[in-house]
């Protein structure tokens, strides 16, 4: 009887280290680095959107809109190494952070109400952030985080 | 052999005496100091950091009155964001990078509040300027594609 739960205990806490490591092991990814310096460069465009449509620069943004997805093909790049499932759920938020830039692009060819641009802009940082909670928190880039140049960005 | 093929192959005692001269008088060319009045030459390069709107090194240093060239690499991979490197006077960032905001960032030929500036250039390129480095001080630099220069800055110390 004994002997029988002696098993029992030992079988338990094997199931429980595999329990507990299968999360930490879905978080190995094979290029960290990569990944969170894509990441980055879907933040900085974002904020390039944000500074254009301050400076009424309309005109820009459809070239910002390039370089999201730009930005977005490296992320797909740095991922290539990843697994199957990780993949399909970074493109699925991806392509939807991407639409939702898009739809800010288009709506810049038309609306001149920076208030109007802005709140949809927003609405395109809600679905990037969804993107970012894919991952470890060591690679989510914090969006208010200031840009690496000297200017950090003034005004 | 027939004579006017001789001479053709064969140099004359003039040509000799030139090339004797010439190398000696390179050497002492290529070695011989600036003179006082000559500008000192200073090569300097940066580049940008990465895709990331970041000059590497965000300060570099000249003596006045230098004769700079400058190359700036641009070291991008994955974004078709285009860069340059514009040298400004003191306090002339700010409005310089406004007034070519709707530009597309093309610095005009005689602005006096612009002291140098390259080309822009694309991902993996690399452009060049040379300008005379101005009186002592610190003058900015930035790149002029909208909406870059806030964060895409750096200082340019000239020493006496």
């Amino acid at each position: 009887m004994q002997r029988l739960s002696t098993t029992f205990a030992v079988l338990a806490s094997m199931g429980a280290i595999l329990a507990l490591a299968a999360p930490a092991r879905a978080q190995q990814l094979k290029a960290p680095d990569d990944i969170k310096m894509t990441l980055r460069l879907l933040v900085q465009v974002s904020n390039d959107f944000k500074r254009q449509i301050t400076a009424r620069n309309f005109t820009r943004v459809p070239h910002e809109f390039m370089e999201y997805t730009e930005a977005a093909d490296a992320v797909r790049s740095a991922m290539s190494g990843e697994s199957a499932d990780l993949k399909a759920k970074v493109e699925t938020r991806l392509k939807a952070a991407v639409a939702a830039y898009q739809k800010v692009s288009d709506m810049s060819a038309k609306e001149t109400d920076v208030d109007k641009l802005m709140a949809e802009h927003a609405k395109a940082v809600t679905a990037m952030n969804a993107l970012f909670d894919v991952f470890p928190a060591a690679l989510r880039p914090d969006p208010n985080l200031p840009p690496p140049g000297r200017g950090r960005g003034r005004g | 052999m027939p004579a006017h093929l001789h001479s053709s192959v064969r140099p004359s005692r003039r040509t000799l005496l030139i090339g004797c001269l010439a190398v000696p008088l390179s050497v002492i060319r290529c070695s011989r100091r600036p003179t006082p009045d000559e500008p000192r030459v200073v090569d300097l390069s940066i580049e940008s950091d990465g895709d990331f709107l970041a000059f590497r090194p965000d300060e570099l240093t000249c003596p006045g009155g230098a004769l700079v060239m400058l190359t700036f690499h641009h070291r991008g991979k994955f974004l078709s964001a285009r860069h340059n490197w514009v040298l400004v006077r003191p306090g002339q960032l700010e409005p310089v990078d406004k007034d070519v905001e709707h530009n597309e960032g093309i610095i005009p030929r005689d602005d006096p509040r612009v002291i140098a500036w390259t080309p822009m250039c694309d991902k993996g390129g690399m452009v060049m300027t040379r300008f005379t480095a101005p009186a002592p001080g610190d003058y900015p630099f930035f790149c002029s594609t909208p909406g870059h220069g806030e964060c895409m800055q750096g200082v340019l110390h000239v020493t006496t």
